[in-house]
């Protein structure tokens, strides 16, 4: 079929390039995005603009809370569909564990837990007989936050970019794996037919014609970016093993319970309840025994993960693990006690080296580290990976719609108005998100779902408007849709940094200046970067229509059109 | 630690700009776009440009412990190459500063 190694390695990179990259396009954008997603949250809940803390007392603060929280109404569904008979009154559910998790970045607090349910399941071999509560509550009150409210940074644009939110069957997280598959190949293929990697390795040349220029930069953000892009396509695939190879749930699920038993014989940490009751003793002072440990080992540090199993039984234990700021681990450096009496059962011995490439691996990506320089370098891979999808997209256009012009084709057009959707019409999407957020009331019943409409109305705006305007590249000129969504994008990021100013009163010069809160204040400052760089973009656009337009003007032909692009 | 950590980290983003700057100097064609003419001292720009990589390597490893400084590293050579690239389309001259010595116009503009 093909001539040489290369050609075929050439016509994989295009196709599946083509046919996934709408998806790696939201991947790396989302991404992007999520490497900042407590700060969105901030942004987007004004309430909660408040100094990042460390977890407050468990004893005092967090113990009558969590005696409040009650199973999740959604979870309570997705549970009962799942088992025989009604589940009994979610108030009389007895709570069997509980879980808070905060890092650096969060003033407020995630906490859940599990409550046993007497129900049999439908399925014999569906051993999850629990449902879940959770909230996010405000550690300075102790009061839970408004429900209904959306985290757009941790619940929105970071489960995009690993879910797609097609949560039937888990098919975005099928998808996205298979994205990040095709990624890898389209890396190792991209080296192939690049031919010029170190020769060409700072080629950039704006004044070229637009398939050579894009092809420059799509060489240069695939290259400069290729470790970033190769270790996160890889390392999201590693988080999410156990969905797609799911060994442990099916094949190998005999030896998976034997492990867990011998596990729980190893540690002490009882894996089944003893069915005798007993007291909590102080958590607190389980907290600072384990601080104390950690200092004592050279590593001091806050409480990154503590989790209660078994509550109210003999058997019951608390483990505490620390906060991963100065590691690319999580957590890590676990100690556990014994719940009833505050002993120590156990303190985790280093991990082992596999553990250890695990944890390095999924912690390179979940990055939970306190290090704002590879933030926000992270920020710059995820975009020159866009950079990289959009450039190959509009090479893809340039080169064959001359072509597709002449035998009048509509591939390139087709192409093109996907293209603009996914570069700025996503932009859009997410910033009229922004924009939904600060014009609806906070107190709006189901304000999230709203918002989330506000997304997807634009982003499907953003498509139609693209496929009704790009006739022009059927003439083998460049879609006006580029030029007008970018000209869209700059007005609405505007407009979110300037409703923010007047819904919270927190503009800029307070941000920055007279009382400093950075997470508000970069999502502004990034806001205003985007609009800069789009209305650049629409003027270079507009500047490319003026110098093409006298020639269309006396010859409107296809066949002269053709040599007129670019 | 004498210094404090981000000192080492400004010094790992310099060393990295320049490191690469030097590089790219070593290459005729970039180097034309700076100089406007003549030919880089090839030798002499890789190996300095080698040395400031490796420098900007150390740095990293000064700042953070050695399984974060390998992120580090690498994300600044991937942020840093495309500003390189960028500079020398749109504003060539400024990497004079890391070579000022060569070409007809030899002063820095």
């Amino acid at each position: 079929m093909f001539q040489t190694f290369r050609q075929s390695m050439s016509w994989l990179h295009t196709w599946f390039g083509l046919t996934l990259g709408y998806v790696l396009m939201v991947c790396f954008f989302f991404g992007a995005l999520s490497v900042f997603d407590r700060e969105i949250d901030r942004w987007a809940l004004p309430d909660t603009r408040f100094p990042a803390q460390p977890a407050p007392s468990f004893d005092s603060v967090l113990k009558p809370i969590y005696a409040q929280l009650k199973p999740h109404p959604v979870d309570l569904a997705a549970t009962q569909a799942r088992v025989v008979g009604a589940i009994p009154d979610p108030n009389t559910l007895p709570m069997s564990s509980l879980y808070y998790y905060t890092t650096h970045r969060d003033p407020v607090l995630a906490i859940g837990a599990e409550f046993d349910i007497p129900n049999k399941p439908q399925d014999a071999s569906d051993e999850h007989q629990h449902v879940h509560g959770w909230a996010t509550l405000d550690p300075r009150t102790g009061s839970f936050l408004r429900e209904g409210q959306l985290k757009l940074g941790s619940e929105f644009f970071y489960p995009m970019h690993y879910s797609l939110h097609l949560n039937w069957m888990n098919l975005g997280y099928w998808v996205v794996g298979l994205a990040a598959l095709v990624m890898l190949a389209a890396l190792v293929s991209g080296v192939v037919i690049h031919k010029k990697i170190f020769r060409e390795f700072f080629t950039f040349r704006p004044w070229k014609r637009t398939q050579r220029s894009s092809l420059d930069l799509h060489n240069l953000s695939g290259v400069a970016g290729l470790p970033f892009h190769f270790f996160f396509a890889f390392t999201g695939l590693v988080i999410f093993a156990s969905i797609y190879l799911p060994l442990a749930e099916t094949l190998l699920k005999p030896l998976h319970k034997q492990h867990e038993v011998m596990e729980a014989a190893h540690t002490g940490l009882a894996h089944e309840p003893a069915g005798v009751a007993a007291p909590l003793a102080s958590v607190d002072a389980m907290v600072a025994e384990a601080k104390r440990r950690w200092a004592a080992r050279d590593m001091p540090g806050e409480v990154g993960y503590l989790y209660i199993n078994h509550l109210g039984d003999k058997n019951g234990y608390v483990s505490i693990f620390r906060a991963g700021n100065d590691q690319v681990a999580l957590v890590g450096q676990g100690v556990h006690f014994e719940a009833s009496s505050g002993r120590v059962i156990r303190e985790d011995p280093p991990p082992s080296a596999v553990m250890r490439v695990n944890e390095f691996l999924t912690g390179l990506h979940l990055q939970h580290f306190r290090h704002w320089l590879l933030r926000w370098l992270y920020v710059v891979g995820g975009l020159l990976g866009c950079v990289c999808i959009a450039t190959g997209f509009i090479f893809f256009v340039e080169k064959r719609k001359a072509q597709h012009a002449k035998r009048g084709s509509m591939g390139s057009r087709v192409v093109d108005a996907l293209a603009v959707a996914a570069v700025p019409g996503m932009v859009i999407a997410a910033v009229s998100m922004l924009v939904a957020n600060r014009l609806l009331p906070g107190d709006m019943a189901g304000k999230g779902e709203w918002e989330q409409n506000a997304f997807w109305v634009a982003w499907a705006l953003s498509f139609v408007h693209a496929a009704l305007r790009n006739r022009a590249v059927a003439q083998a000129h460049i879609s006006p849709a580029w030029r007008e969504q970018c000209l869209a994008l700059a007005a609405l990021a505007i407009a979110a940094v300037g409703l923010n100013w007047f819904s919270t009163g927190d503009h800029l010069f307070k941000t920055v200046f007279t009382h400093t809160y950075w997470p508000v204040a970069g999502l502004d400052l990034a806001l205003l970067a985007a609009a800069a760089i789009a209305g650049f973009a629409a003027r270079q656009l507009a500047g490319y229509a003026r110098r093409a337009a006298p020639a269309t003007a006396h010859a409107p032909t296809l066949s002269d059109a053709e040599v007129q692009h670019g | 630690m004498a210094e404090p950590s981000w000192v080492w980290t400004l010094a790992a983003v310099l060393s990295t700009v320049a490191g690469f700057g030097w590089l790219a100097l070593a290459m005729a064609v970039h180097w034309q776009q700076v100089h406007g003419s003549g030919v880089p001292p090839r030798r002499a720009l890789r190996a300095l440009g080698g040395v400031a990589l490796l420098a900007s390597a150390l740095c990293c490893a000064m700042a953070d412990r050695a399984s974060m400084a390998v992120l580090v590293w690498l994300m600044l050579l991937a942020g840093t190459a495309p500003l390189i690239a960028f500079t020398l389309a749109w504003r060539p001259q400024l990497l004079r500063l890391l070579w000022p010595w060569g070409g007809r116009r030899s002063s820095p503009a």
